[in-house]
C-alpha cells in the first residue's frame, strides 16, 4: 500500500481514539500534570502495554523489526526536563496538539506554531548540540533486556504487572 | 472531576488498548512506527525553504530529518481527522481558545492564553528533539 495513504489511515484510527478517550485537551493534560486525574496516564500505559506485547509478538515471529533509538543520557535528560517545562504551558503533546485542534480547540493553533519554531531552533543549534550535549552518556542502541542479558518476556511480565499495579492504585485513588 | 466520564466518553483503557492494536497493527502491515515531532522539523524545513532553500540544502538536520511529506506527516493530518470525526459523531466538538482550566486560573483573555502556548510549544518541541522523541 502508498506509505502516505498508510500514514493517513492509520493517523485517522489513532485521533478517532484519542478523541473518543477524552485525551486531547488541555484540561486533561494539566490534571494529569497536576495529579488529579489520571485519564491520560491511563490511556498510554494501556496503548504502551499492548504495543508492547504485539510488537515483541510480531517480532519473535519473525514479522516485524524492532525500532531502537541509541539511548544518550545528555539528551534524553536534559530533553525530557525542557520538554516538561514546555509542556506545563502549553497542555498539549506534539501529536495531541493537531487532535485538539481537529475538536476545535484552535488555542492548540498558536502552540503548533510554536513548535516548529521550536524545531527550528533546534536544527540551528544541531551543529552544537552533536558535539555536547549529544556526546554525553550515550550508550548506542541499548534495551533493557540486552542490559540484563535475559529474554525480553520475563522483561516484558514485569512491566505488564507494573502497570497494572499503577492502574489498580489509581483506580483505588479514585483518580 | 476525576474518575468521572463525560457522555460519549470512552473508557480509558478500552480507547487506549485500541490504539495499541493500531500502532501494533501499522507496525506488522507497512513497518512503521508512529511518532509525531519529526513532523515538526520537516515543517520548519519546509516553511524556511520558501525563504532560503540554499541555506536549508545545507544545513545538517534538514539533510538528517529531509523537508517532505512522508508516512508521519501523513499520520499527524490523519489525528486531525480522525479527532474531528470522533468529536462530531458523539457531539463533542467544539471551537474554544481559552481552555477551561485555563481561565479559571488566568481568566478569559486569548491572547495571553495564546503566548503561553507558543512558549511552551517552542520550549517543549526543543526538548522533545535534543530527547530524540
Amino acid at each position: 500500500m502508498n506509505q502516505l495513504l498508510a500514514g493517513l489511515i492509520t493517523g485517522v484510527l489513532f485521533g478517532f481514539l484519542l478523541q473518543k478517550g477524552r485525551v486531547l485537551r488541555y484540561d486533561k493534560q494539566l490534571a494529569a500534570l497536576r495529579l488529579q486525574d489520571m485519564t491520560i496516564i491511563k490511556f498510554m500505559l494501556s496503548s504502551v502495554l499492548v504495543g508492547m506485547v504485539g510488537v515483541y509478538l510480531l517480532h519473535d515471529l519473525g514479522l516485524a523489526k524492532l525500532s531502537v533509538k541509541a539511548t544518550i543520557l545528555g539528551g534524553t535528560i536534559l530533553g525530557g526536563l525542557t520538554f516538561g517545562l514546555g509542556w506545563g504551558l502549553i497542555g498539549y503533546c506534539p501529536g495531541t496538539s493537531v487532535g485538539a485542534l481537529g475538536e476545535g480547540r484552535w488555542d492548540a493553533v498558536w502552540g503548533i506554531a510554536g513548535m516548529v519554531v521550536g524545531a527550528a531552533l533546534y536544527a540551528e543549534s544541531f551543529p552544537v548540540i552533536k558535539e555536547t550535549v549529544l556526546t554525553w552518556g550515550d550508550l548506542g542502541k541499548i534495551t533493557i533486556p540486552q542490559l540484563l542479558g535475559v529474554n525480553h518476556w520475563p522483561v516484558i511480565g514485569v512491566f505488564v504487572a507494573g502497570g497494572v499495579l499503577i492502574l489498580r492504585w489509581f483506580e483505588k485513588k479514585g483518580l | 472531576m476525576a474518575g468521572q466520564m463525560e457522555k460519549g466518553q470512552w473508557n480509558p483503557y478500552v480507547a487506549g488498548a485500541l490504539s495499541g492494536l493500531v500502532i501494533v497493527g501499522s507496525v506488522w502491515l507497512t513497518g512503521k512506527y508512529a511518532g509525531a515531532s519529526t513532523t515538526f522539523v520537516r515543517g520548519a524545513g519546509m516553511i524556511e525553504q520558501l525563504f532560503s532553500p540554499e541555506r536549508v540544502s545545507q544545513m545538517e538536520y534538514f539533510l538528517k530529518e529531509k523537508p517532505i511529506i512522508d508516512w508521519q506527516w501523513m499520520f499527524l493530518i490523519g489525528i486531525l481527522i480522525g479527532s474531528f470525526l470522533a468529536a462530531l459523531s458523539s457531539g463533542s466538538f467544539k471551537l474554544q481558545g481559552v481552555p477551561d482550566m485555563w481561565r479559571a486560573r488566568f481568566g478569559p483573555s486569548a491572547s495571553k492564553r495564546g503566548l503561553a502556548a507558543f512558549a511552551g510549544g517552542t520550549i517543549a518541541m526543543y526538548g522533545a528533539r535534543l530527547a530524540d522523541g
